[in-house]
């Protein structure tokens, strides 16, 4: 009856995983001040509720004359079939005809991952389905929702292999796999892979442990694909889970971060844009900015502990309006050497709060919480 | 079958322990309370019926289908869970109730609230608010919350 020991920290399981370890102080989170467009307008509300935080996250990747352009960010739709559940499909089938009907038009599009919700191969048909409707260039990098079935298979035949990488208009663009390494905790329990995929699926359980991580393989292959980069030169990494540690137990992390980071060290101009945390979330770690992007299926509330504080924090959802708190995003890199990403939130004119009354993390600040314990007990 | 037969063992247990075993016209006699010093013994057997509890709310706070079905409930209809936008029971607040809930434009309890979600987001069947899914759920949704500051009507 009584629960098992709590399980190792995952950050202690990582390390037995990794060579890396755990992080140490050397890795300072700096401030640096942004333009935004509150301050630009010289709004003095703007201003004094915003302080030096980006309301919208302007990124100054110095790339030259070259030219401008949009892309466009989706993720996170978690599709189950149709006769479970049609309300994901139709947020899916919105973002798409969005992202369509953007003007400029996105040159190409991200997809970001978790496309199903449990690798369901009609899952994956489903999406690939109402993603065709776009006919701009798709690239895409999985998520855990969508590999853990049949460990990737179909959504490779579907997708492609990840990494990937390819130049547009001066800046570098690399798609990292974080969700395909995780330690084995199926096999000396038997799982079938429905069980295997449960247990992935679910945020906050004890059993899949610390399954967020690049690997040596992926590093070594990001170590060559930067070697001939211009270390001023903008360099933008699509990964599902975020490039830096944030709450390892719900990997909200990427186990080897350190490693990564140290490959990306050198470069003056890196931007990190994730999904998996569906909720606004900005850090930086030396001189890589990370960038968190929403989901079109549902917000998860911030974590208790590790908010990056660079983060403003998105307003408080309504858990009556199914649109609410969720969306996608459209980035530009304009000329003057900058990208913008804007978060499109469907029904919302501020994404951000504005008070600590509407604030996704403020409204937490009486909250201790504590791990589940069914999944640590017998049969699991 | 083994968490039946250590369930039946551990209210076995309980009713010698508490002494619970006779009954009259009115129900089952009240159990004495305080009147001896507590055993240990006592004290893991008040801790195991919390657990228990703890145990199937957890359950079915992730939409364990086994477990919805053993009793007799539909907590979804949408393939959603609770634990999917409450991870450890975040943002449930528990601590924070009673309270004017907007979402109802009404004065709410915890279990209102549980029943809110099944019903409106969840697009589940609404469960007695006195029954026996209501309290697992209440029990592991304040067992994850435990230690949170008491901060009742708190927006």
């Amino acid at each position: 009856m009584e629960p098992r020991e709590v399980d190792l920290d995952p950050r202690q399981v990582a390390m037995e995983i990794d060579t890396g370890g755990r992080p140490d102080g050397s890795l300072a989170i700096t401030r640096r001040l942004f333009i935004n467009k509150a301050i630009l307008a010289g709004t003095a509300a703007g201003v004094a509720s915003v302080g030096w935080f980006p309301v919208i996250n302007t990124l100054d990747l110095a790339f030259g004359q070259q030219a401008a352009f949009k892309f466009a960010w989706l993720s996170d739709t978690h599709l189950y079939p149709k006769d479970v559940n049609t309300r994901f499909v139709d947020k899916t089938v919105r973002a798409v005809k969005e992202i369509k009907a953007m003007s400029p038009p996105a040159d190409f599009l991200i997809f970001g991952g978790d496309l199903a919700q449990l690798g369901d191969p009609v899952e994956i048909d489903l999406g690939a389905d109402i993603l065709k409707e776009l006919t701009i260039k798709k690239h895409f990098i999985p998520g855990e929702h969508d590999w853990y079935l049949d460990m990737g298979a179909k959504w490779e035949r579907m997708f492609g292999k990840t990494p990937w990488t390819f130049d547009h208009n001066g800046v570098r663009f690399i798609g990292l796999n974080t969700v395909g390494f995780a330690p084995d905790y199926w096999s000396a329990k038997k799982m079938s892979p429905k069980e295997r995929m449960g247990h992935m699926a679910t945020l906050d359980g004890s059993v899949a442990g610390p399954w967020a991580g690049v690997g040596d393989e992926q590093r070594q292959w990001l170590q060559q694909t930067v070697s001939g980069w211009a270390k001023d030169r903008p360099l933008v990494v699509f990964t599902h889970t975020p490039l830096y540690e944030y709450y390892p137990p719900w990997n909200f992390w990427t186990r080897d971060w350190r490693e990564v980071n140290e490959i990306l060290k050198p470069f003056s101009n890196v931007t990190n844009i994730h999904g998996h945390t569906h909720q606004v979330l900005y850090n930086e770690l030396g001189s890589m900015r990370s960038i968190g992007m929403l989901a079109t299926s549902w917000p998860w509330p911030y974590a208790p502990q590790g908010v990056p504080p660079l983060t403003k924090p998105m307003i408080r959802a309504d858990p009556g309006d199914h649109f609410d708190g969720v969306g996608y995003s459209k980035l530009t890199a304009g000329a003057a050497g900058r990208i913008e990403n804007e978060y499109v939130m469907w029904g919302r004119k501020e994404v951000f709060a504005e008070s600590v009354v509407d604030s996704g993390t403020a409204d937490n600040v009486n909250q201790i919480l504590h791990p589940r314990i069914a999944d640590r007990m017998w049969p699991y | 079958m083994k968490g039946k037969l250590a369930l039946a063992a551990l209210g076995a247990g309980l009713l010698g322990l508490l002494g619970a075993g006779a009954s009259s016209l009115w129900g089952p006699a009240p159990a004495l309370a305080h009147k001896a010093k507590h055993s240990q013994e006592q004290l893991d057997a008040f801790q195991q019926v919390l657990m228990e509890q703890v145990r199937l709310g957890d359950l079915l706070f992730h939409g364990d289908a086994d477990t919805e079905k053993q009793m007799n409930i539909k907590l979804s209809n949408t393939g959603m869970a609770c634990a999917m936008c409450h991870p450890f029971a975040s943002d449930s607040h528990p601590h924070e109730f009673p309270k004017f809930q907007e979402q109802m434009n009404a004065f709410a309890t915890l279990r209102d609230m549980i029943n809110w979600c099944i019903e409106k987001p969840n697009e589940g069947v609404k469960i007695d608010p006195d029954g026996p899914a209501m309290k697992a759920l209440e029990a592991y949704i304040y067992w994850a919350n435990r230690g949170s500051k008491l901060d009742t009507g708190r927006h």
